[in-house]
C-alpha cells in the first residue's frame, strides 16, 4: 500500500505511578499533528518522554488524558496499521527469517501463497533472500534489524513507529540502514515516527524534527535540506543552526528558537 | 568426523572416568567373593558379577507366569534363559508403558493448566501459593492414598505418575510464561496477532527451553514414582519384581533390576536429548545445556 496516514495528538497527558507511590509525568499536555507521509524524528534526552509518546501512539501505553487519532479513529490499543520497531532485538528467535517476515501477514485474511509472495518481495528489498531459511541466531545485529524492517513493512502498516531502532549498531551498519530505510520510505510514502537521541541521525533522516524535553514538545523544526544528506549537506549553515538549536533545547546553553539563532548569526556576520 | 575419530576423542576425554568405573566394578567383585551369603536365598550379600548375570539372570524366569513360549517355573516348569528374557521384557514393557503414559498425561496436563493459569494475573496469584504447598507434598508417601483412590492397578500408577510430573510442569510453565520478555509479546501485538495466536506462536515456543530443563527432572521423577508405585502396590512391572527379590533377600536379582533401571533411564535421557536438540535447534548453542545444569543445580540446593 502506498501512502501514509495522519496522526492527530491532542492534549495528551501520561502519568505513571511507581510502586513507591511516586508519580512521574512522562507526557505533559502534548498536542501535535503529523501529516501523511512525513518522516518525523523525535529528539530528546533519555527519560524525557520520547518513547512514552511513541508507545502511546502504538497503543501500548494508556493515556491519562487527551486523545490520539490515526485517520479518523481513536487509538485504543495496538493495531497492525501501526508497525513498531523496538530498540531491543525483537526478531523471534524460534522462527526462521521467512517465518518472522510472514508473522504479521498470517494475521491477515490473505492466502498462504500471497503471504509467501509478499514476504519474498520484502526479503528481496532488504537484501535477505539468501537468508530466508536461516535462524536468527545465524545473523548479525544489522541483519536482524533488516528482518524487523521487512516484517513491519510487509504487514502494510502505513504508520511506522521506530524507537531508537539502530541505537545498538556500529557506525557503518547504521549508515547503511539509514539509506535502506529512506529508500523504503520513499517507495512506500508511509508516515514514519523515529525516536533518537542522536541529533546527527535525525538530521540525516527527518523532514521534521520534534524536540522533547521534560515531557513536552519544546520545538518543531522543519528540515528543508536536500537529500541525500551527506557530510557536506550536514555542514551547511542551515544544518548547523538546527543542530545548535536542538543542543540548546537539550541543555547545552540558553534556549533560542531557530529564527532567533538565524538573527544572531546575521548580527555576527555584520 | 569419522566414527573412529569420535570414539578416540570420547576415549581421550573420558578415560579417567572409565578407570574409576572399572575400579568400582573390580572392588565390587572382590567384595562379592569375601561377603557372606544371605540365609534365605543363598545369594551373597554383595553379589559378584558372574552370579548376577548367571544364577540371578536365570532366576528371572521365575517371573514368567504364562505357559507358552517358555516353561513357567511357577507352574512346575524349568528355569530357562528364554524365560528369563521373556520375563524381563514383559515386566519392563509394563513399567515403560506406565511411565510413558504418566509422563504424557502429566506433561500435557501440567503445561495446559499452567498456560490456562497464566492467562491473567488474577489466576496466577490464585495458583501461586497453593502450588508452593503442593510441591512440598512428599510424593512417595502419597502412593497408598493414590492406590486407595484410583486402585492398585495400571490406572492408579499412571494417575500417580501424571500427578507427580504434572505438578512440576504446572509450576514450571507458570514461571516460564512470566519470564518471557515482554518485548516479544508487544512486538507480536503491533503486528496484529490475536491473543490465541500469541499463545500458540510466541508463548509456547518461548517456554520450551525452560520446559526442556524440567524434562530431565521429571524423567528422574517418573522413574522413581513408577518403581515406587509398583514396589508398593502393583502385581507386575520391574518394581514388583524388585520387591519379590527383596522378600527372599535375593540380592543378585535386586542388583540385576537396579542395573536394568539404570540402563533404561540412560536410554530415556539420550532419547530426550535428541528430541530436545531438534526442538530447540533455534537456540544459540549450549544455552539449553547450561539452563538444564543451572536448574538441576538449583533443585539440588533445596
Amino acid at each position: 500500500m502506498i501512502g501514509g496516514q495522519a496522526i492527530h495528538i491532542a492534549d495528551v497527558w501520561c502519568i505513571f505511578e511507581h510502586t513507591s507511590g511516586k508519580k512521574v509525568e512522562a507526557l505533559r499536555d502534548v498536542s501535535i499533528d503529523i501529516l501523511p507521509g512525513q518522516f518525523v524524528c523525535l529528539v530528546g534526552r533519555s527519560g524525557h518522554g520520547k518513547s512514552t509518546l511513541l508507545r502511546a501512539i502504538g497503543g501500548l501505553n494508556a493515556l491519562t488524558a487527551g486523545e490520539i487519532q490515526v485517520g479518523e479513529r481513536n487509538v485504543i490499543g495496538p493495531s497492525a496499521e501501526r508497525g513498531m520497531v523496538f530498540q531491543d532485538d525483537t526478531v523471534f528467535p524460534w522462527m526462521r527469517v521467512r517465518d518472522n517476515v510472514e508473522f504479521g501477514l498470517k494475521s491477515q485474511p490473505i492466502g498462504a501463497e500471497e503471504q509467501r509472495r509478499i514476504a519474498n518481495e520484502w526479503l528481496e528489498r532488504v537484501d535477505l533472500v539468501d537468508f530466508a531459511d536461516s535462524w536468527p541466531k545465524e545473523l548479525s545485529g544489522g541483519m536482524r534489524k533488516r528482518v524487523v524492517l521487512a516484517t513491519v513493512f510487509a504487514t502494510g502498516a502505513n504508520i511506522l513507529l521506530m524507537d531508537e531502532p539502530f541505537g545498538s549498531l556500529d557506525y557503518v551498519t547504521r549508515l547503511i540502514l539509514h539509506s535502506l530505510l529512506l529508500d523504503l520510505w520513499r517507495s512506500t510514502e508511509h508516515t514514519i515516527l523515529f525516536v533518537t537521541h542522536d541529533v546527527e541521525e535525525a538530521l540525516i533522516l527527518a523532514d521534521r524534527i520534534l524536540v522533547m524535553s521534560h515531557g513536552r514538545i519544546v520545538d518543531d523544526i522543519i528540515v528543508d535540506l536536500e537529500r541525500p544528506r551527506d557530510e557536506e549537506i550536514r555542514a551547511k549553515p542551515e544544518a548547523v543552526r538546527i543542530i545548535k538549536t536542538i543542543g540548546q533545547h537539550l541543555g547545552l546553553g540558553p534556549v533560542k528558537r531557530a529564527h532567533e539563532q538565524r538573527r544572531d548569526d546575521a548580527i555576527i556576520a555584520v | 568426523m569419522t566414527l573412529r575419530h569420535r570414539v578416540l576423542e570420547f576415549a581421550r576425554e573420558r578415560w579417567i572416568g572409565f578407570c574409576v568405573i572399572a575400579v568400582i566394578l573390580v572392588a565390587w567383585e572382590i567384595a562379592g567373593h569375601l561377603s557372606p551369603k544371605s540365609l534365605l536365598s543363598q545369594s551373597p550379600i554383595v553379589p559378584p558379577w558372574e552370579f548376577v548375570f548367571g544364577h540371578s539372570f536365570l532366576g528371572m524366569s521365575d517371573y514368567w507366569t504364562f505357559d507358552f513360549l517358555a516353561p513357567a517355573p511357577m507352574l512346575g516348569g524349568e528355569k530357562t534363559y528364554l524365560g528369563a528374557v521373556l520375563a524381563i521384557c514383559y515386566h519392563s514393557a509394563l513399567t515403560l508403558m506406565r511411565l510413558v503414559l504418566g509422563l504424557v498425561f502429566g506433561t500435557v496436563g501440567g503445561v495446559l493448566l499452567g498456560l490456562a493459569f497464566s492467562w491473567s494475573s488474577f489466576l496466577r496469584r490464585l495458583a501461586s501459593t497453593p502450588l508452593h504447598i503442593l510441591r512440598m507434598f512428599p510424593l512417595l508417601a502419597m502412593v497408598p492414598l493414590f492406590q486407595f483412590w484410583f486402585g492398585a492397578n495400571t490406572k492408579g500408577a499412571v494417575t500417580f505418575i501424571a500427578y507427580g510430573v504434572g505438578v512440576v510442569y504446572f509450576a514450571t510453565t507458570i514461571n516460564a510464561v512470566s519470564n518471557i520478555p515482554n518485548k516479544y509479546v508487544e512486538y507480536a501485538r503491533t503486528l496484529g496477532a490475536s491473543r490465541m495466536r500469541i499463545y500458540r506462536s510466541i508463548v509456547l515456543p518461548a517456554i520450551m527451553p525452560e520446559l526442556g530443563a524440567s524434562v530431565i527432572l521429571t524423567l528422574g521423577l517418573a522413574w522413581s514414582t513408577v518403581i515406587g508405585a509398583e514396589y508398593i502396590g502393583l502385581d507386575s512391572g520391574i518394581g514388583r519384581v524388585l520387591i519379590f527379590a527383596q522378600f527372599f533377600s535375593n540380592t543378585g536379582r535386586m542388583t540385576l533390576i537396579t542395573l536394568l533401571i539404570i540402563l533404561y533411564a540412560t536410554i530415556s535421557y539420550a532419547l530426550f536429548r535428541r528430541v530436545a536438540s531438534r526442538i530447540l535447534r533455534w537456540m544459540p548453542s549450549s544455552a539449553f545445556a547450561d539452563a538444564a545444569v543451572v536448574r538441576t543445580a538449583k533443585r539440588d540446593d533445596q
